[in-house]
Formats: structure tokens, sequence, C-alpha cells
């Protein structure tokens, strides 16, 4: 067992410090959170310093690490700022998809503009209807000679305005038994008529990230935008998410040791009764769980993102991490709002923020309460 | 142009609550993250420019432990060529002289057309290890350097004097050159730049491969010793100015001239 | 009998402030060891500088030559090699100035003379000297003791040290020979120049006046900017006048704001909250100005004035107007 990074890894880690830290700056942060307007010039830059697909190979504009190493970048970017750093580690969500399942040629023309910063990837899964479960979806694509025609509503689409293009799970047979034995994704470029992305605002956090409603009317797209196998859609994804929830523990992780790394400065300065709040012993035992709770929920993301690079499946321990590290999350962030008193409740002191920001990771990518059922499947052993 | 850098790997204590060790003669670094020093960032993006500029090599070198890897390798990755490290047990303790008096025997194995350094370091703040390597090597150097320009065996420079003037000096090369921060924009460090190093080695040299006695490095080889170090004594309360108005303005001047260097 | 020469620093006619700043210390030190003071005065066409410096030495050693009409480390050093090996003074002082910095550090190196830089103490105990300098940004003090018996070197930081009167000594200007040779230097002084003025930058500031929510209105600013104006100073303020929108986000200072360390700070009519104090405890020294004396201001800052801003601060800006053209 070894508890240490490679030296690489911490190298990667120290990299990314520095350079959100370069790029930190209040006041423009707290506009754009204000204006719900996504952070382009940090996200170029993060592209071109190569931190953006560091997990895609080398041929396909990427890095060639692995999900480890994405997901400290990810951690150090929430950390410093939670809605940068959630806006930064989404842009190339569900890209994943295509570098899992995708052919060569569509590797090529999507996966690297994603890294040059050229691309916003969207994956589109969840419906008005259709939250959580999906597993059967109202979107259909119906296969007409060599294209597919697409109708039906997706929502809560994150880069929803912003994506270049959007992987769509849609039901392409819809007599399938069970339905989501009938379901693909498709590969749908921005721009395609009859696709219209609507903003939904104004939202509770993450307000420097798009989150869209989608429309697609009659929408036609050539069948080799098929990804992977027919009818493997439902499979895909759920697989995908076994990447992706680890990716979400660590945002969660981050926004956990920003709000805490905020609220040690501010008990550290802070007067009251002729003593600094921090020689409270309330104050003390208050750091002490929040740090341990931290912790827990560290070991737990690194050892599932470990798990994944061993290039073993496990989506009980994702979920667990998952769960877990959002959680924490919105729990060591309202502690920090507490610690500072009235200033956490005001903006410019960022805890509340950090709060808002905390709450989506106990919701997207599967509710805590969807892991708690995929946890649970594992342990008893029957899987739905 | 070959270009040499020396650099140094310091606690960052700018934002850090500082305590004394047990010995008294240090603080306690056991907390502190430390960094490549401010002052050397710059030099090193300096030579890196010049590289990109001109072709050629940067090297850079720096004495102290294994930890010091981090900022050599933080080096490597914004687009230097080679990493030396300096190590021995004895060099430990040594103040500026001697510290290079060491840069100087490891530089001495390398071809070199420029030498840069930062103008100070952050912890010990001497100021002076770039200049006495320059004379220990025999070349011309200028110090508090904010701009160079290169023009064929020789630079143009400019040194940052106070109040906003400048000195421009042409110098001939070889020379050392003691960088001031702000000459630049110190470059992030890439995760291209960082697959780049994992395959480079660190070369690491101790005393007796740079030809140094023991009692010419470290403790021994130095000049001044640190006594004791102490927390700089802190103003209780104000102390308050009264009198009449024009009393009060009269010391206010000379509080902003003493203080303040107004004139 | 002991020497302590100080080499004074000089640019475009004119001593240096830390000049005097060394030859106070230097004085007495001098005094308790029983020593002489003396000074090298290098350059060309700087009699008037020698006569300056002469009632505060007993002597002037005074190099003229062409060569050393701009300063330059490499005629500098020779100059100095010679003089000091010849002389052989127990201490010499330098400035820890961007020209003391380019040339002290070799000329030690070269004459093998144990240098202490950036002292911003020294005393002379019996046969030794101890110096004080700063570590980590001035966060710690360091007591430092020579190894080796003298003759040493120091370079004092700027500002450190106080300029007081002395009853003046019999000076002797010492004109010396020019050891400097036709020769051809690795290193010229070219020209002087003014660097670019940037945008101001409260944070390069040597002097900042702050004001705080005391001031009142927005067009009580400018009293406080011309005041600023007046001791070369940049005007920096506490949060609140930004969020009434009187100074630009620019000019805050604290947690929301820029961290500052000037040399002299001076906050007019700021309580002292600590998001405040937290952007400007790195300054050298505060002056506080408060009507309030139970502002918490007052215990961070040096000095306070307890006054209303409105009343004091014209007077001090007529003050030092005053003082300054005399």
């Amino acid at each position: 067992m070894d508890f240490e990074l490679t030296q690489e890894q911490k190298d990667i880690q120290k990299a990314a410090r520095e350079f959100i830290q370069g790029e930190y700056d209040k006041e423009r942060i707290l506009e754009w959170e204000q204006t719900h307007t996504f952070p382009r010039d940090i996200w170029k830059k993060a592209c071109k310093l190569g931190f953006i697909g560091i997990h895609f190979p080398e041929e396909f504009g990427g890095q060639g690490y692995g999900v480890t190493e994405n997901i400290l970048i990810v951690e150090e970017f929430c950390r410093k700022d939670s809605g940068v750093g959630i806006a930064l580690s989404l842009v190339d969500f569900s890209s994943e998809l295509i570098l899992r399942f995708g052919t060569d040629q569509q590797k090529k023309r999507y996966l690297i503009p994603v890294t040059k910063g050229e691309f916003i990837s969207a994956g589109a899964y969840t419906e008005p209807d259709h939250g959580s479960d999906i597993t059967l979806m109202s979107t259909t694509a119906l296969k007409q000679g060599d294209s597919f025609l697409i109708n039906g509503t997706k929502t809560f689409i994150t880069n929803g305005c912003l994506a270049d293009f959007f992987v769509v799970l849609c039901q392409t047979d819809p007599h399938a038994k069970p339905p989501y034995r009938g379901q693909c994704t498709i590969l749908v470029d921005k721009g395609t008529k009859g696709l219209e992305a609507t903003e939904i605002t104004p939202k509770m956090g993450i307000r420097m990230t798009s989150t869209a409603e989608l429309s697609f009317s009659d929408v036609r797209v050539p069948v080799s935008q098929l990804l992977g196998e027919e009818n493997k859609g439902f499979y895909q994804v759920l697989e995908f998410f076994d990447e992706s929830r680890i990716e979400i523990a660590s945002q969660a992780l981050g926004i956990s040791q920003g709000a805490f790394d905020r609220a040690l400065d501010y008990v550290k300065q802070r007067r009251q009764f002729g003593r600094r709040l921090v020689d409270f012993q309330i104050t003390q035992h208050k750091l002490a769980d929040m740090a341990t709770k931290i912790e827990t929920a560290r070991l737990l993301t690194y050892k599932a993102a470990w798990n994944f690079d061993q290039k073993r499946i496990d989506p009980k321990l994702t979920s667990m991490a998952k769960m877990f590290a959002a959680k924490v999350a919105v729990e060591v962030a309202d502690e920090a709002i507490q610690l500072l008193g009235g200033y956490g409740y005001i903006t410019e002191y960022e805890v509340e923020r950090f709060y808002r920001d905390a709450k989506i990771t106990e919701i997207y990518e599967g509710t805590k309460e969807i892991q708690k059922n995929t946890i649970a499947s594992a342990l008893i052993g029957k899987l739905k | 142009m070959n270009i040499i850098v020396c650099i140094k790997r310091v606690p960052e204590t700018t934002d850090a609550d500082i305590s004394i060790d047990k010995s008294g003669k240090d603080i306690d670094k056991s907390s502190l993250v430390f960094d490549l020093n401010e002052w050397d960032s710059y030099a090193i993006e300096e030579a890196i420019l010049l590289k990109e500029k001109l072709g050629g090599t940067v090297t850079v070198i720096s004495m102290g432990g294994e930890e010091s890897n981090e900022s050599l390798r933080k080096c490597l990755a914004m687009g230097a060529d080679d990493a030396i490290r300096l190590t021995d047990p004895a060099f430990n303790g040594s103040d500026g002289f001697a510290t290079a008096r060491v840069l100087a025997e490891a530089v001495r194995k390398i071809p070199y057309d420029l030498i840069l350094t930062g103008t100070q370091a952050e912890d010990d703040g001497y100021g002076q290890v770039g200049v006495v390597l320059a004379e220990l090597l025999g070349i011309p150097h200028a110090a508090v350097v904010n701009r160079i320009e290169v023009q064929d065996k020789r630079l143009k420079v400019h040194r940052e004097l106070e109040g906003g003037l400048e000195e421009v000096v042409e110098i001939d090369l070889p020379a050392l050159l003691t960088i001031q921060t702000g000459i630049n924009e110190p470059r992030y460090v890439s995760i291209m730049g960082i697959r780049k190093v994992a395959k480079k080695e660190i070369k690491s040299f101790g005393a007796p491969e740079l030809n140094l006695k023991a009692d010419e490095v470290g403790l021994s080889g130095s000049d001044i010793r640190l006594e004791k170090v102490f927390l700089p004594p802190v103003g209780e309360a104000a102390e308050i100015l009264e009198g009449k108005p024009e009393e009060i303005a009269l010391k206010v001047s000379e509080i902003l001239r003493d203080k303040g260097g107004l004139s | 009998m002991k020497e302590i020469v100080v080499i004074a620093e000089h640019r475009r006619g004119e001593l240096r402030d830390i000049t005097w700043e060394m030859l106070c210390k230097g004085r007495q030190l001098a005094e308790s060891a029983g020593a002489n003071l003396n000074a090298i005065l290098l350059g060309k066409g700087v009699n008037h500088l020698a006569e300056a410096l002469k009632p505060k030495v007993n002597k002037v050693f005074l190099i003229e030559d062409e060569r050393l009409e701009s300063y330059n480390s490499e005629t500098y050093e020779r100059a100095l090699v010679r003089l000091i090996t010849e002389r052989k003074p127990w201490l010499t002082l330098i400035g820890h100035t961007a020209t003391g910095m380019d040339f002290a550090p070799s000329l030690a190196a070269r004459l093998k003379m144990p240098l202490a830089t950036d002292c911003i103490g020294i005393e002379i105990e019996g046969e030794t000297c101890s110096v004080i300098r700063q570590l980590y940004g001035g966060k710690i003090n360091a007591s430092v003791s020579f190894v080796k018996q003298g003759p040493y070197m120091a370079t004092l930081r700027p500002g450190a040290f106080p300029v007081l009167e002395k009853d003046p000594l019999p000076g002797e200007i010492v004109p010396l020979p020019s050891p400097l040779a036709a020769e051809t230097l690795a290193r010229r002084f070219l020209q002087y120049v003014e660097a670019a003025v940037a945008e101001v930058d409260i944070t390069q500031a040597d002097i900042l006046v702050a004001v705080g929510r005391g001031i009142k209105d927005a067009e009580n600013i400018p009293l406080v900017k011309e005041f600023a104006d007046s001791i070369g100073g940049v005007l920096a303020c506490s949060r609140p006048v930004v969020d009434k929108k009187w100074l630009p986000k620019g000019c805050q200072v604290g947690t929301s704001g820029k961290t500052v360390r000037p040399k002299v700070y001076i906050a007019i009519g700021i309580s002292g909250a600590f998001q405040h104090v937290a952007g400007m405890k790195g300054a050298g020294t505060v002056i506080a100005i408060n009507k309030d004396p139970k502002a918490p201001i007052f215990n961070v800052a040096h000095y306070g004035i307890v006054a209303d801003l409105f009343k004091i601060v014209p007077v001090i800006k007529d003050k030092i107007k005053g003082l300054r053209k005399s």
C-alpha cells in the first residue's frame, strides 16, 4: 500500500495550484458570478497549458495521464474557486464517452479541439420527465435511411448554451424490452437545424456554468454520428458515470478544502471577547471535525480514482466517493459560513458561494439517493 | 546563447504565521510551503525567453538538499534544458560568500555565455551571491537588472535604481546579471513541461566532485555567523502625537522624512 | 587608531540620503570605538560634494577621474581596492542600495573581507562587530556576528538609520591620485533613463495616504489627494470608500482589496477593522489620524493623532509644503 502521490502527480498538483492562484481575481470572479459569465479566458489558458483533457491519449490532444491526475487538477481549481473550478472541470464533460466508444475519426474531430480550447462538450441525458431514471428516454432518434431523426427535450444540460457538440442519449428502439436496451448515444453538433438551447436561469449556484434546456425538433444527423454500438447507449452512459462521478467527487473535495481554507484564515484573524476565534475550543473542535471529514473524502476519492486507473470498474466505490465527498462539501461549507458568522452570509466572503456551489454535487451526476441505490445494489449483490 | 541560472528553493512566508524554532537560529518551517525564490522565477523566465529568441541552452543550478529538486524540476518544466543540484552536508550553513564559492566551482564545469541569478533570496536576503559569483569567475556583472537587450557579443541592460530611475549599461559577454522582479511575467508550468521533466535526470555534485575542501564551504567557510533570531519589536499601542496642530504637523514631516525617505 | 570609512553615494551631482545615514551611524560607531570617521568620494567634478561631507568626517578621501564621472562597478572596484588595501580601514560602510548591491559584494570578495549585507543595526563590541539583519522579508530579525577579526565591510539598509544633528568634525579634504589606467572596460555606463510611468499602483508606493469612512463625502476626497500629492504619496482607501464609489476599487487596501507594504502608511479617518489591517500590517511605519481615541487603528499604528481630520490634515499639508520649500 502506498498513500503517496508520485513525483509527477505532485508536480501536476502544484502546477494546477499555481495556475489557478495566478488567475484568481476575486473582483472579476464576483462579476462573472453575478452576470452568469463563463470564465472564457481562464479556460483558453488552461487548455494551452494542457490541463484540459490531461487524461486523453496524446494522439487525441491529451497528455496521456489518468483520472487521478485529472481529479488532482479539478480539486485544486475548485479549492481556489468553486465557481471557476466547476466551470473549467466540466468543459470536457462527456468527452470521455467519445474517448471510450468513438471511432478514431470521431475522436480526432471532437477530442482534439476540446483539448485545444476550441470546443466545449456536453452530455444530454436528463429529460424533464426522466431525471435520475434514464432507463427510458422520451427523446427519440429514428433511423431514416442513412440518418437519425431526433425529437424530444433534454433539460438541466451542463454547458447547454456553450457547447459545440452534444452526446445525446436517445431512444432508438421504443419497443425494446427492457427499454434501456433500445438506447443509443448520438453526437449532435451545435447549430444543427432544429436544435435549440435555452438557458435555465437564475439558479442557486454554479453560475459561471451554463445550464440549459435543449429542444430537438426534427434534428437530422448522419448515422456516422452514432457513438459506439447501436442499442448500447444506456450501458455506455453508466460506464461513463463510473469515471465522471469521481470527477464530481473531486469538485466536492476541492470546494470543502476551499471553504475550510477561508474559514481557517478568518478565525485566526477575527477577535471576539478579547481573543481570536481560533483560541476558543469550540472553534478548534469545529476545525478538527471539518478537516477530518475532508481527509476522509479525499481518501475515498483518491482511492476511486486510483482504482479506475488500475482499469477496474467499481460503481460502489465511485458512488461512495461521490456521495460522501458531496455531503462533506455541503457540511463543511455550511460550517465555514457559521464560523464567519454574519460575514459568512455576505457574498464578498465567498463561503456562501462555496456552499451554493457545493450543493450541486449532491444532485448532478446522480443524486445522493441514486448513489445509495448503487452502493446498496452492490452490497446486496443484486443489480437491477 | 548558453545560459546558466542559479536558483534557490525557499519557504513562502509572506502570508504565513511565523514562529521561531527550538534552535533559536531559524524559523519553524515544518508547516510552510516552499517554492522557487520569487526573484529566481524571473531569472529563469528571462533565460528561457532569451533561449527561445536566440537558441542555445539553459542550465539551472541550485545548492541545497534533495528537496531542491522540486524547484529544479519546475525550472525544467518551464523550459530549462539541464538541472544540477549541489548537495553536501558540508555546504550547510554557508553564508552568501561560501554559497557563491560552491556555485563557482559548478559553473566552471559548464560552458556559458551568460549567468543569471535573482537579485536576492526571499529567506536570507543577502543580495550578494550573484555579484560575488561574478567576481570569483572573473566576469563582468550588473545587479538589479530589469531589462536585457542582446547585441552580438554584448548586452545592453537596464539597472533599476531608486525613485523610478534606471541606469543603462553595456556589458561584454560572458557576464553575470542579477535579475529584479517585474522584468517579465514568469510563465505557468504546463503539463507538457511536467511530462518532459519526468524523463530528465537531475545531476548532483558534492564537495569532492567540485574539488572543494570542507573548510572552504558551509559554516567553516563562512565569514558571518547567525547567532540568534528574534521577532522584530512590535509597537504596543501607537505613540500619540500631541500638541498644537503645527507641532503635530512638524512631527509628521519628520516621520515622513526618516521613515518614508521624503526629502 | 581604528578607522571607519563610509563610501559616499551620489548620483547626478547630489549626495544620496543613505550617505548621511551612514555618516550618522558611522559617527556614533566611531565615538563608541574611539575611531576616526572618514569618507571616500569617487567622481568627477564633485568638489562641492566633498565640501558638504567635510563637517561630517575627519577626512574626505577624494579621487577625481573622468572614468568615475558616472558610477561603474568596475572603476569603483579598481579605485576602492587600491585605497582600502592601502588604508586598511577597520570597518567600511556602503549603502545597501542599487549601487551598493552592485559593487559591495564583488569588492569584498576581491579584498577577501567579510561582508554583512542589508544591515538594520550595527554595533562594535571590542575587537569585533555585530549586526542585525532581517530574514524572510522582514518577518524575523537576526543577530549576526563576524567569524574572523576585522577589517569588516557592511552594507546598511536605506532608511534604517536616522540622521541626527551632530557637532561638526574638523573635516579635511584629501585629494588622491586616480589609480585608474587607460584600459578597456567590460562594462560601460551609457545613460540614465526615467522608467515609464505606469498607472498608479498602490502596492508599489513608498508612501500611502489611505482614507476611510471618516472622509464623509466624495467632495472631501480632494483634500486628502492634495495632501498625498504634497508628500509624494499615493492615495489609497478602505472598503467603505469604494463601496460608496468615491474611489476606484484599485485604491482599496484590505482583505478584499490589495495588500500593501509601503514605508509609511497614513490612515486617515479609518477605524481599523481587521479586514483593513490585514492589507496594511506590513507597512513600515503607520500613522493614524482619527478623532476616536479608541479606534482600533491606534493599536496597529506606530503614531497616532487624535484629531478631526478636516482640521489637522490641511495644517500638516501646509507645514510640509513650507518645510520642503525652505
